[in-house]
């Protein structure tokens, strides 16, 4: 669960429309707890790019669940061993694609019921991750394990400055309460500065 | 440069090409960066001789221009791009190679069409589903198709029935799609029974199961849930229940079993996914199957199927100590684990369910192994969260092919 909080940031941190990070295994973990803080949780991750399947990449990781806050998103400190596939074109690719679209790119189930993501919708899926990534670091608590189970809706805004914007509506799911829970958030990129999430919240009302 | 363009190919007029096959056949992606680029390309277009197929044409700076070249001109065009500074990259190193490719995926495609007219490698409808259990148990004798309740809508509850003979033989259990979402279990359990169908007889291991025990398959263990997924709600996981009082609809069918009903790890509130119903069988697809098995009264084994996250589960998870049989099941857990990978690779985490997933009462395999069934398990299977409960059809064929490998390893110890 901690390692899943892990990866959550650093979907969020590193990930971008090229490039999808995912756990390939949890090599080894500690917990420490310290009076008074919380527990911390010492990890060694192997990930994996999406998009660079042939290779792993190691990395550690600190997780500090706070003691007795349900509120307050977990310390995640996090060191990736080694280079990742490089995104430049790609990305740049993505970013003016986007920016020269006549209408606002607007997408629904994604992936769809059978799995499928149309290859030109893979970018918009990957930032999903990115989102979801954010959303999952900040929800972590030791009896939660989330996971990005769909994208329901996605919009994206058109900016005056330099900013992609993308609306997402996320689906995720809770392993422990096995809940899919609805979640809005918007996601602001940018190539060289890379994402940021400055909106997001539970999706009032239930299914 | 036109003229340098005209001098570089005139030695090229006088070949003929004729295009039975493509072997050497390039395609190049071209990156115009200005105007004249494009007029250069356009001048290139138009030397018939050349026999360049533009799959995409040049018209504007802007836009990719896609070429098939022949053989026989591949270095030259490339050459001549180079000379004027022309970026280009290859889409398609051996056309030809392309083409075989898609030559055999066609024949391997009508050769499935022709074996079985069912697409196991896709997902189907409830009704489709029904309609291939009807299939099976007309083509084999000793399949036969058997209705062991009805859900709360009503729809049959469909068992298939694998016996080569004798009466009361000792069983095997297994089910599927319990919880509607997970789609992958359905389609696998539909694949395992048409294995087992068609591999009696021929497969030595199989064969001496049958000989010796009977197999009861469940694929579809909560129709009105699965329905529900298609229609409207592809996340929907519990029962369609109404509960009295309440808004919200259904029953989580894994946590309404007698087994530490109404513990931790399952919800009392009707709006949950965990929700564990009003009482211990309160869900009539729990209870067809709970009377079905203590009738029968000869069931050895108890295999349930869920997704995902890639485990192999024995008890207990209503609580977190060890079941009597612990170490028979550990090892028997991680042979089959080990099977599982030998195919390709993937990786189940082998425990009991309180250790290896969470704490979660009333659930079947307890059930089942409170009741005198030792060999109980359930396996979640792909994958680890990448697609989740929305599992790429093409991979359902080899999840089904994996997680039979540890059905089989189990089902061996078990005869």
């Amino acid at each position: 669960r901690a390692a899943a909080a892990a990866v959550g940031y650093l979907q969020y941190r590193r990930g971008g429309p090229g490039r999808g990070l995912e756990l390939r295994a949890l090599r080894r973990a500690r917990r420490q707890d310290i009076d008074d803080v919380g527990h911390k949780y010492s990890l060694e991750l192997e990930l994996e790019d999406v998009l660079d399947k042939g290779r792993t990449v190691n990395c550690t990781a600190e997780v500090l669940y706070h003691l007795g806050s349900k509120s307050t998103a977990p310390d995640v400190q996090a060191t990736v061993q080694g280079e990742l596939r490089s995104t430049e074109e790609a990305d740049k690719e993505f970013y003016n694609r986007m920016r020269s679209l006549q209408k606002e790119l607007v997408a629904e189930n994604i992936p769809d019921s059978h799995g499928n993501v149309p290859p030109e919708l893979e970018p918009i899926h990957l930032l999903a991750w990115v989102a979801s990534g954010y959303v999952i670091w900040q929800n972590s608590t030791e009896n939660t394990k989330f996971h990005l189970a769909q994208v329901k809706r996605v919009k994206q805004v058109k900016r005056s400055d330099e900013d992609l914007q993308f609306d997402y509506v996320l689906l995720l799911h809770e392993m422990v309460s096995q809940e899919v829970i609805p979640w809005e958030v918007t996601v602001l990129w940018h190539p060289q500065r890379g994402a940021r999430a400055p909106r997001d919240r539970r999706q009032p009302g239930h299914a | 440069a036109n003229m340098k363009l005209l001098l570089i190919f005139s030695a090229l007029l006088g070949v003929s090409l004729c295009l039975e096959t493509f072997v050497g056949h390039q395609v190049l992606r071209i990156k115009t960066k200005n105007e004249e680029e494009v007029k250069q390309l356009q001048l290139l277009e138009s030397l018939e001789h050349l026999e360049l197929d533009f799959w995409i044409n040049p018209s504007a700076p802007a836009l990719p221009v896609d070429v098939r070249i022949p053989a026989v001109s591949v270095q030259s065009v490339k050459a001549f791009l180079e000379s004027q500074g022309i970026e280009y990259s290859i889409l398609i190193e051996d056309l030809q190679d392309v083409l075989d490719k898609e030559r055999q995926d066609m024949a391997e495609s009508a050769q499935r069409q022709r074996s079985s007219s069912f697409d196991f490698g896709t997902y189907h409808t409830l009704d489709e589903i029904n309609k291939e259990l009807d299939h099976l148990a007309s083509e084999y004798s000793f399949v036969e198709k058997i209705q062991i309740g009805e859900s709360y809508e009503k729809r049959p509850l469909y068992v298939l029935k694998f016996s080569t003979g004798g009466s009361k033989r000792p069983a095997i259990w297994l089910d599927a799609g319990i919880h509607s979402r997970e789609w992958v279990t359905q389609a696998s359990a539909l694949w395992i029974a048409n294995k087992i169908a068609s591999d009696y007889g021929t497969d030595a291991s199989i064969t001496s199961l049958l000989d010796k025990m009977d197999l009861f398959l469940l694929p579809v263990a909560n129709p009105d849930g699965f329905v529900y997924t298609h229609t409207s709600n592809r996340m929907w996981r519990k029962t369609r229940s109404k509960t009295p009082g309440s808004i919200c609809v259904g029953v989580d069918p894994n946590r309404n079993w007698d087994a530490g009903f109404g513990g931790p790890g399952a919800s009392n509130k009707p709006c949950s996914d965990s929700y564990h119903g009003p009482r211990a069988n309160s869900e009539v697809e729990v209870k067809s199957v709970v009377d079905f098995i203590k009738n029968h009264g000869n069931f050895k084994a108890f295999l349930t199927l869920h997704s995902y996250s890639q485990l192999l589960m024995y008890p207990y998870g209503y609580k977190c100590t060890r079941p009597d049989d612990y170490a028979e099941l550990e090892s028997l857990g991680r042979a089959a684990a080990s099977s599982i990978r030998s195919l390709y690779g993937t990786t189940f985490q082998v425990g009991t369910i309180c250790k290896t997933i969470y704490q979660a009462s009333g659930g079947s395999i307890d059930w089942s192994y409170d009741n005198g069934i030792k060999y109980s398990f359930a396996f979640e299977l792909r994958d680890t969260g990448r697609y989740g409960f929305l599992l790429p059809a093409n991979q359902i064929i080899p999840a089904a092919q994996e997680t039979w490998l540890g059905l089989k390893k189990i089902m061996e110890h078990v005869r």
